[in-house]
């Protein structure tokens, strides 16, 4: 019952978005985090992933009009057109694709995204010095040194606070 | 292993990691192991921002798409999107390549303008400083009209005097007192003081060549019954200071100082200060030229009710004979004369004549 609905406000909001684009900010906002995880899976590159990213939402904002509602996800989509990106890209710089020449099947684009996207949510959930740490050493890719000062922590707290943070992410991702 | 040994041994792996090289060799103990593979899911999130502007780029994008504007829409179609910018440029341009320091989402386009403007102002700034260096060798005086309030007046026989003894009515008419340089006591009509331990011949500072007076009083006033006037510190009069009439001072008439007023006025109390309306440069003396003499004269004048320079005298001297180009030049200044009454006075002012060699 609850997938019907879910499926029924889907359809309504990319109805909404093909009549206003301006109403395309909630398909992004729901889908976001997903193709992300989606295409940093793939390419291993924060600001690659970032570019990409961008560029999907941009695609599908351009050609939200010709979308045909058949019962498929709309982020079934929206992983094509990552999975065309992906494939692109690789072969403007050379590189050998891992792909499928079709791209990856909705099934299997959608294996492995769950855990990256869920991670984002477990970082949210950690205390608040453990998520500090986290932000600054992975995302800002700050010293130990550097945080320990903004901290006013000694470096060797920050060090265990770093390996406390990681446990507990790996714990959580193993529940669930 | 020891807690800390385990906590240093994966801050290095992750030290490694995240600069993209190699471990040392050495085997990891089984926990850091696993949470390595964790970090390294880690260090591949978002940037905190990057969401946020992704969705303002999309808004500006469904906008303009909304707005009908066939040219965003080709633009925003055909033309492949700006990578966005690694994240080295966001912090070194937060305004131009990131989401700004605030809340509010960056407008490139004031960056640019900005720019160009700060462009502009420094061309300017630029070829000003060219101009000063080419003409560096030519002598421009620059003239200051300054009108200066705060210095004494020196006496020069014009001026006036006023007084009286606080009385209701106004001086009665009569004529002037005698004439003396240092008048020990001020004309009076009506004595207060009958038999005063000390007299003196009662006078006002005046030419002294007129008549002697026959019945003392103010030649200006209209005729009253015997009164000393209105004003104060003695004498005749609406003024003070020991004169005959409205001024300030042991002389007679408007002004002060001493003297027969309606001579020279200065600047306030109803007077208005002459405004110069021409002003010819002073000529620099060779002499001051090859030595690089520079400095300000500070001269001394009377503007006249029909605008030109009366009187000139020297208040500060610059040497060189330059206090005579400065004399010389402001000579022929012309002024709007000042106004009393809406009626043009003799005013006196100062004026700095300033010589400088840029």
């Amino acid at each position: 019952m609850r997938a019907v609905l879910a499926e029924a406000d889907e359809r309504s909001l990319i109805e909404a978005a093909q009549r206003d684009p301006r109403r395309f900010a909630e398909l992004y906002e729901q889908n976001v985090d997903r193709v992300y995880a989606f295409v940093v899976s793939r390419i291993f590159d924060r600001d690659a992933a970032e570019d990409l990213t961008a560029e999907v939402f941009h695609q599908a904002l351009a050609n939200i009009g010709q979308f045909e509602w058949r019962g498929t996800p709309f982020i079934a989509w929206l992983l094509r057109i990552a999975s065309n990106a992906i494939a692109d890209r690789w072969k403007r710089e050379g590189k050998y694709s891992p792909l499928p020449d079709g791209g990856l099947s909705e099934t299997a684009a959608l294996d492995g995204t769950e855990r990256r996207m869920m991670l984002t949510q477990m970082i949210e959930e950690l205390p608040a010095d453990q998520k500090l740490v986290v932000m600054r050493r992975f995302i800002a890719q700050r010293s130990v040194r550097e945080i320990a000062a903004e901290m006013n922590r000694s470096e060797g707290a920050v060090k265990q606070l770093q390996f406390r943070a990681l446990q507990s992410l790996r714990s959580r991702m193993g529940e669930k | 292993m020891s807690p800390q040994s385990v906590y240093e041994q994966l801050d290095g792996a992750v030290e490694a990691m995240l600069l993209g090289i190699g471990g040392n060799g050495e085997p990891l103990d089984p926990s850091v192991t696993q949470l390595l593979g964790v970090a390294d899911e880690v260090r591949c999130l978002p940037w905190p921002q990057f969401k946020q502007r992704l969705r303002i780029e999309l808004q500006a994008t469904a906008a303009s798409l909304h707005s009908g504007d066939a040219t965003s829409r080709a633009r925003s179609m055909a033309v492949p999107r700006q990578p966005l910018r690694p994240a080295a440029q966001e912090q070194i341009l937060p305004t131009l390549f990131g989401t700004g320091y605030g809340n509010y989402p960056i407008h490139r386009s004031s960056f640019m303008v900005s720019a160009v403007l700060h462009l502009v102002l420094g061309g300017i700034v630029l070829a000003a400083g060219i101009w000063i260096a080419r003409h560096r060798q030519e002598v421009t005086q620059q003239v200051m009209y300054l009108i200066r309030t705060d210095q004494p007046l020196p006496y020069d026989g014009k001026g006036g005097g006023g007084g009286g003894d606080h009385d209701v009515m106004p001086a009665s008419k009569g004529d002037l007192a005698m004439a003396s340089d240092e008048p020990v006591a001020p004309p009076v009509i009506v004595l207060r003081k009958e038999n005063p331990k000390l007299k003196a011949q009662q006078a006002v500072v005046r030419p002294p060549d007129i008549k002697m007076p026959q019945n003392v009083g103010d030649p200006l006033a209209a005729i009253f019954p015997p009164s000393n006037g209105a004003g104060a510190n003695g004498g005749i009069g609406s003024g003070a200071g020991g004169g005959i009439g409205s001024g300030f001072g042991p002389g007679v008439g408007p002004g002060y100082g001493g003297g027969m007023g309606g001579g020279i006025y200065r600047v306030g109390g109803g007077v208005s200060p002459p405004l110069a309306t021409y002003t010819p440069d002073p000529d620099y003396t060779e002499e001051a030229r090859k030595s690089k003499h520079q400095g300000t004269v500070i001269l001394w004048i009377v503007v006249g009710p029909d605008g030109r320079v009366w009187d000139i005298k020297l208040r500060r001297s610059l040497g060189m004979g330059l206090d005579e180009k400065a004399a010389e030049a402001v000579r022929k200044w012309r002024f709007q004369p000042g106004m009393k009454d809406g009626h043009p006075v003799a005013v006196q002012v100062n004026v700095e004549v300033n010589f400088r060699m840029y």
